[in-house]
Parts: structure tokens; sequence; C-alpha cells
């Protein structure tokens, strides 16, 4: 490879900094949209961003007046930042002036780039399909660009394209031609301009390189070199000029007052944050304090372990209140980096974080003598064969207009079923389903190590009982348990909802947008087989014989919770599963009485039956809230939080500072879970803030494209944030708050000063303001300490080791550098 | 060592070959890019340390396997002759400027120089 062109990859790459991370829409994540720009300080980094992007990077004026008017900024905290900020003046005049800096919506003007994105959006829609087009591209198993090179020389909406025939058959010599005439140092300027042009697809794009094994990217291979070297080259045959300055007018840039509605924004947001922190750590502090003089409580009855999601932490309050039941928060894959073959498919679903890669295949298969399994299979046959005659129909030319005019009744009849008795419809499904065998009642896991079943091209099956031991006891020495009650169960949660583009973002976010219940399972199966627990007790934890563990998933929509199959139960566990089920059915109504008043239109005396009939009414647009009003990340004992009303806004990571002496766990959890919850706040932050840029606008006018995104109306950029209705009550009030993560760490100071040492990575995140950070020391009576961007701590005058830099270590990097 | 032509095969084999060496550290989620560029820059085979721990401008980085795999650093090592290696320096160099990581060059020596370049480069 010559030398230019390896230089002309690394350009590339760093022109791809500043997008950020975009799923496809079965395993939607919530990231951070400006992720590329963390290692700058928040204020410096959406200022850039909106340069880039044109998106507003602080709370609008409309949200800042409704948080003002419903007392949510304490006036106290507002004059004490503004007065940080060197800004003066009554609070009312400020509020004015700022509503009047605010940049007003207004059509945007036709940009000379118009046509080059409507093209480009057009040839990647249809290039990057994933089985929605009825007829697909041809050659697209030879990559995009190949694809593109092939076919585009047809396309009538490029005037010069002529010129395309003669193109290099290489993506990147083809790039290399369509930035001839300029120098290096302008490559990056030029990339950036083309990449941020479309910033979801370049984004997704972007996804589809580092998804080495993503199947359709296994066979439709897509690279930014590619994509980039067919918009240089379209862009040429359409006349634009390649480089920034021609092709975006100057009238479209925002006028330069944007910059003083960031400078008058940011106080109020900092009020805002301090007011609802300050409120939650008060909240906790006397909550410590009642505690500390709690006497030790008796057994429970059983434990539950629930996703540290911030819905959790309702039907945990609830459920406590009804009985003897401990609940504790871990991240909802429970630890288990595996991939899931479920019963009658073989699609490979990968149930962890997106950070981590799965490292295990789980697979469902029959147990040997199951008819139940034949059953099953046979109606799945004709339920499958059913959907694609009919899909073959309503596509097929000559059938099309028959298959209207014979079915047209019967559709129509399910057309007002669906809409007018949803929940009648949910009745008569469930009726049916219950008749019909499920792979959770005939089927096994592979939990043990099964090489036969190894695929050359997979991960291994199974687990040795090493590993099955290390992935339980790194569970409870996480969460820190110092017993075990008679019945243990592990609660994954999934989402139930209809007709809904975004059902993956309301499930769990710790399986990659997948419900988290196969994790559940095979957690429960693991820690009730005897070889583990002989090889957990040998690891200094021993669970009683009396102990069995179980799994269930907790639909967030209803907040029902459902067990899978249970395995032979004592009659004490019995009973106490029978109650608990009671138990959860009553939490389940107390939880949704407490959640109705929010859905605008739910029926508050029916809660429980109206979150039922959003789970499977087609025409609701907002089923459940989600992750909305996510604002804090909790780590420490439950006793720390159980006393208080968290309205559903933290997460909640069980730990017990006196069990991880070392601070491992602790360091796990702060460089893990907590990250994740950083990523999945800043992306309901920026989709707030400015739902066109960084979200993905109103789902009424919302159209999936190629079965792994949405656009608004027929064409466009891909839309990567959440629709409006995930975070706004209507469409000018909002529901969720845009406040940056809080993050409480129960913990010795000096502990957490350790891990912040160590990692820079996380430090960069609290320095730079994407979250703060408060620790409630339990050696020093819980008094909350709040670490200062830079290092230092509030109330502590000596600054922190870790702002120190060693100069020898800074010189040796360089020297490397300059070989 | 010298080798002439009237001693016995063996002898040849088993000398020296001077190469060059790249030791390339970057952060997790750079590994994709620098193992592109190392199977593009004609390198014949390279070595992978993941999970790497260390402290370098930024600070101190490791990594937590159990819940974040990008969080660790990755380390490269692959040796060749002077040109491939630096086909390799090129396309590090600009990734530098914007993103963190270091690379060392060495001179080394190999046995099996076939094992390290090509049949045409070592003729």
């Amino acid at each position: 490879m010559p030398t230019d062109l390896s230089a002309l990859r690394a350009r590339v790459e760093n022109a791809a900094n500043v997008l950020g991370r975009c799923w496809p829409l079965q395993s939607y994540i919530a990231a951070n949209p400006l992720a590329g720009f963390e290692d700058r300080p928040f204020n410096e980094a959406v200022r850039h961003a909106r340069a880039l992007f044109d998106g507003c990077g602080y709370p609008r004026a409309n949200q800042l007046r409704y948080a003002w008017n419903a007392g949510a900024i304490d006036p106290d905290h507002l004059q004490e930042r503004l007065r940080a900020h060197e800004q003066t003046g009554p609070l009312e005049t400020l509020l004015a002036e700022l509503e009047g800096a605010e940049i007003r919506s207004e059509s945007p003007a036709p940009r000379a780039d118009d046509p080059l994105n409507r093209i480009m959006a057009k040839w990647l829609a249809v290039f990057l399909d994933q089985g929605q087009a009825a007829w697909s591209m041809p050659h697209r198993e030879k990559g995009f660009y190949a694809a593109w090179r092939e076919v585009a020389p047809y396309d009538t909406q490029i005037p010069n394209r002529a010129s395309l025939r003669t193109l290099p058959e290489r993506a990147v010599d083809a790039l290399a031609a369509g930035l001839d005439g300029h120098p290096e140092s302008q490559w990056e300027a030029i990339l950036q301009h083309h990449l941020t042009a479309l910033p979801g697809w370049a984004a997704f794009i972007k996804w589809r390189v580092q998804a080495r094994h993503d199947a359709w990217q296994a066979a439709h291979p897509i690279t930014l070199i590619g994509y980039l070297a067919a918009r240089l080259h379209t862009a040429r045959a359409l006349g634009l000029s390649v480089t920034p300055n021609n092709e975006r007018s100057a009238a479209n840039r925002r006028p330069p007052n944007d910059d003083e509605y960031a400078e008058r924004a940011a106080p109020w947001l900092e009020a805002w944050e301090a007011t609802y922190r300050e409120q939650l750590l008060s909240d906790l502090e006397i909550a410590a304090s009642t505690t500390a003089q709690a006497s030790a409580s008796p057994r429970p009855n059983a434990q539950l372990v629930f996703c540290i999601d911030v819905r959790s932490e309702v039907i945990r309050r609830h459920l406590e209140e009804t009985g003897p039941y401990e609940t504790f928060g871990y991240a909802g894959f429970f630890g288990l980096p595996m991939q899931y073959e479920a019963h009658g498919t073989d699609a490979r679903v990968e149930l962890c974080p997106p950070i981590v890669d799965p490292k295990h295949r789980i697979r469902e298969t029959p147990t040997a003598d199951s008819g139940d399994a034949a059953t099953h299979d046979r109606w799945q046959a004709w339920a499958q064969a059913g959907r694609s005659l009919v899909k073959s129909l309503k596509q097929n030319i000559a059938a099309a207009f028959g298959f209207v005019e014979a079915s047209g009744g019967l559709f129509g009849a399910a057309l007002a079923a669906r809409t007018l008795v949803p929940n009648w419809l949910r009745t008569g499904r469930e009726a049916w389903t219950a008749r019909i065998p499920q792979p959770d009642d005939f089927c096994d896991l592979t939990l043990d190590r099964t090489p036969e079943a190894d695929t050359p091209d997979g991960l291994p099956v199974g687990l040795a009982v090493q590993e099955k031991a290390a992935y339980a006891e790194a569970a409870f020495r996480l969460m820190g348990w110092d017993r075990f009650a008679p019945v243990v169960v592990f609660t994954g949660h999934g989402s139930e909802t209809a007709n809904n583009p975004y059902q993956s973002s309301l499930d769990c976010g710790a399986c990659a947008g997948h419900p988290g219940g196969p994790n559940a399972r095979v957690l429960a199966a693991i820690c009730n087989e005897s070889e583990v627990r002989a090889a957990l007790r040998e690891r200094g934890i021993d669970i009683p014989d009396d102990t069995v563990f179980l799994a269930a998933q907790h639909n967030t929509t209803t907040d029902a919770v459902q067990f899978f199959a249970t395995p032979a139960l004592t009659d004490t566990q019995a009973q106490i599963v029978a109650q608990l089920e009671r138990d959860l059915n009553t939490a389940q109504d107390h939880a949704t009485a407490e959640r109705a008043p929010t859905l605008r239109g739910a029926d508050l005396k029916r809660s429980t039956a109206d979150t039922e009939r959003r789970a499977v009414d087609w025409a609701e647009a907002r089923p459940e809230w989600g992750l909305s009003g996510n604002a804090a990340f909790i780590i420490g004992r439950r006793a720390l939080t159980s006393q208080c009303n968290l309205e559903g806004r933290a997460f909640l990571h069980a730990y017990d500072w006196q069990a991880d002496a070392n601070g491992t766990a602790l360091a796990q959890i702060m460089t893990g879970p907590l990250v994740v919850g950083e990523w999945i706040n800043t992306q309901y932050y920026f989709s707030t803030v400015d739902n066109a840029v960084y979200g993905s606008g109103s789902k009424i006018t919302q159209n999936v494209v190629g079965n792994f995104g949405v656009w608004q109306g027929n064409g466009g950029d891909l839309m990567t944030g959440l629709p409006l209705q995930s975070l706004q009550s209507d469409d000018t009030t909002p529901y969720h708050h845009p406040l940056r993560l809080m993050a409480v760490v129960q913990a010795p100071v000096d502990r957490v000063k350790r891990i912040l040492n160590r990692n820079a990575q996380l430090r960069m995140l609290f320095d730079h303001e994407w979250m703060a950070l408060a620790v409630m020391d339990p050696e020093q009576n819980n008094a909350v300490c709040r670490y200062q961007p830079g290092g230092t701590w509030q109330d502590e005058s000596e600054p922190s080791a870790s702002t120190t830099e060693d100069a020898a270590s800074v010189s040796e990097p360089e020297r490397a550098m300059s070989v | 060592m010298d080798a002439t032509n009237n001693e016995p095969n063996w002898r040849t084999e088993h000398s020296l070959h001077p190469l060059k060496k790249i030791e390339i550290i970057v952060k997790g989620k750079r590994e994709t890019f620098v193992q592109d560029l190392l199977e593009e820059s004609g390198v014949s085979g390279y070595t992978i340390h993941r999970n790497v721990a260390g402290k370098g401008t930024s600070g101190f980085h490791e990594g937590n396997l159990l819940f974040n795999d990008e969080a660790s650093l990755v380390m490269f090592f692959a040796v060749s002759d002077e040109s491939k290696i630096q086909t390799i320096i090129d396309g590090l160099t600009p990734l530098f400027e914007k993103s963190s990581g270091v690379m060392f060059v060495s001179d080394t020596e190999v046995v099996r120089l076939k094992k390290f370049v090509g049949k045409a480069s070592e003729q």
C-alpha cells in the first residue's frame, strides 16, 4: 500500500472521530451523540458540535421556563451560578433575555449540497437494506463502492453520470482521486465536512465497520472510505466543489449570537442540576443516618436481583413494602457476556453491553423426548408460512389487486379491533399462546461446555464449571452479598409495545437492546448446579442447601414480573414463591398507579389495565417512558436508598464497601455500568435539548428505512436519537429533565480517588463535566465529598495526586513518536 | 557471523537477518483501524496483546475486562522490512495527531527471514 494511501486511511479515521455511534433498530443502544467530543470540556464540546451539526447543546428556553415555573430550579442556586458566570439582573429579565437570544426554528434555506445529500441517502438506503425492499440493489456482495460504481452511471438524478464509468476500481484509489488537487493538510477538513453532512448515515456506517461479525456487514460490506469516494465523485458529477466553503452557503450557518444563548443558558442548566442533586444528597444523608441506627434484619424470604435500570427502582420499592424481601441492582446482563440462540431461529443475539464482546454461545435446545417441541414447531411453521404468503400476495404485482379485493374486509376488521379493543386482542392472543407449548417449557439451555456444537465461525458453546463459578462469584462479590434467602430471583427486563420501531430502546440496554430474561435464566441455572456451588464454596461463597435460584422477567410497560419455568421446589420454597407472586401482583398495581399520572390520558383508577392496553395498542405513541427522567447513578447498599422515593430517576447498583477492601468491585462498577449510564444519560439529554438534530423527531412522521433505521418522511439523514414522544408529554411539555448524570458512590473517599487515578478515561468524564461525582464516605459518617473538575474535592484543600503529571512518563512516548 | 559458499547449508539457515520491529500501543477502540493498517501494509503477521495497562501523558489506563473491553489499551507488534514498517508509520503518524497512542520502532534480527518478508523481498 503506497504511503499516501495509508495516510489517507488515517485521515478518514480522524475525520470520523466526531461521529457518534448508531446501532440498528433491532439493538438500539442509547449512546452519547457527542462521544467523539468527550475529550473536551462539556461547554467547549457542545459549541464545537454546534458548528458541525448545527445542534443546540443546552436546554431550550421553553424547557428552562418550564423548570423555573415548576420550581425545579432553586433561586439561591440560580443566583450563585449566575454570579459565577458574571451575569446580573432580575431573574425574570434574565429569563426573558435568554428567550430572546434563542434561535427560533425556521425553515432552513436550501443548501447547495441538498441534491448531493438526497442522492447519497438514496444509495445508502438501497445498499444497506436489511430485507425490507422487495427488489434488492444488484452487486451488493461486492461492497458499497463497487456496487455503486456499477449502478450509479444509470442514475438519472446525476447530470454528468457518464463520468462515473471511468472511476478506479478500488475505493481508496477513487477517494484519493476525489481529493486530487488538495494537499494532505486539507484532507481532514474536507472529509469531515462530507461525513457530517449526513451524520446519521455516517455514524451507522462507522458502526457497521466496527461490527465485523454482523451478518449484514459480512454479506454486504461497506466502509467510510467507500462511502466518501462515492460521495466526492457524485459531488463532482453534480458540478459541486468538494471543499467545505463553497458547498454550504454562509447564510445557513447559525448567527453569531447563538453563542450568547449557550452562555446565558449554562447557569440555568447548572442551577437546575444543583437543585436536583442537593435534594437527592440531602435525602440520602437523612436516610443514611436513619438506617445506621437500625439493627440487622432477619433472613429475608426472598432476594430479587433487578437491572440497574431506573425503571427497576419503582417496582423494587413497591415490592419491598409488601413483605420480607431484599432487592439488589446489578447490570441487566448479569455479568454474562453471551450470545444467545433461541429455539427455532438461526439468529444469534448478543446479550451483553456494547462495550463488551460476547465470549460464550448459549443455545436453547429441546429436551430429547419432547413432543411439545414438535407441536410448537408445527404451529410456528404454519404462522411463518402464513406471513410469507401474505407478504408475497401484497408485493406481487399481479396478485396485489385481487388480494386487496378479497381480503380487504378481513384486514379492515383486524384494523378496527386493534384500534378499538386492543386489550381484547391481547387476552385472545394470550389464551391462544397458552394452548401452544412455548420453548421455555420444553427447552434446556446448553450451559455445559459442548465442543461438538461449536462452529468454526462461532463462539464456544456453553461454559466450563470454573467459568460458571467465576460469573456467579463476580455477581455476588460486586453486589456485596453476605447471605442467601431460601429463594433468589434474577429478574431481567423487557418492554411490551406494538407497532414501535423503537421497541429495543425500551428493552435492556445492558443486553444490547434486548430483553434480559435469557441471561437471568442462565445465571439462575448455573447457581443451582451442585458442581458450581462446590466451586463457589472453595472461593469463599457458601450457598445454603435450602436456597434455590429462579429466573424472571420484569415487563417494564406493565410492571408485571413473570417467572420462567421453575426447578423442583421444597414445600417452604413453593410457599414463598406463591406468596411472592401475589406480592408481585400487588407491587405491580402500586407501581402502575404511581406511573399512571405521568402518562397523559391514563385511566388512573385502572392503572394496570391501562398499561396493559398501552402494551398492545398499535396507535399508542407513549407505551412507557423508558429511561426518561434519569439523572442519578447510585452505587451503594440498598439501605442507603430504600427509604427514599427516587421517582424512577436513579440507576441503582448494589455495592457493599465493607466487602471490597481493595476496591476491585467498585472499579468494575465505575468503569462499566456507570460509563454505560453516562451513555444513556447523554443520549436522553441531547435528544431532549435538540430533538431535530440529536433525537429523531416526531414518531408521527417517521418511516422505517431498510429495517435498520428511521428517517423523517421519505428521505434525508438517518435519525439516530430518541423520538419526541419518548421525551415529552406533548409538543411543548418536557417529561425528561435534561440534566447531566450525578454519580453517588457510598465508599471511602480514598478508595474512589485510587480508582480515578488508575482510570484516566473515567476521570476525564468527570473532569470534563459530562457527569458529576459525589462520594458518601461511610468511614466518615457518610459525609458527602464532591469531586471537582481538575482533581480536587470540595471541602478539601489539598489537590488530588491525580492532578500531578510525571515528567518522565511524558517524555518517553514523545521520544517514541519522533522515530 | 560470515557465511561462505564452502560452508554447509545449515549454517546459512541459522544466520540472523536484520529487520525492523514496530510496537504500537493504542486505545481499545482503535484496534480495528490498526489491524486493518497492518493487514494492508503487507506485513506477514503481527501479535496483539489485549488488556494492557500503563501510564502516558493522559494518565493511567487500566482495563476491566468484566464490564468494559474498550477501556483497556491494546498493544501490537510486527516485524518486517523497512519499507513496510514505514508504511505503518505513515498511517499512524496522522492518527496520533488526534488520538492518544505511541509507537516504537527498533532494529531487530530474525532467523527465518521467509516468515517475515515475502519471497520477492528475500531475493
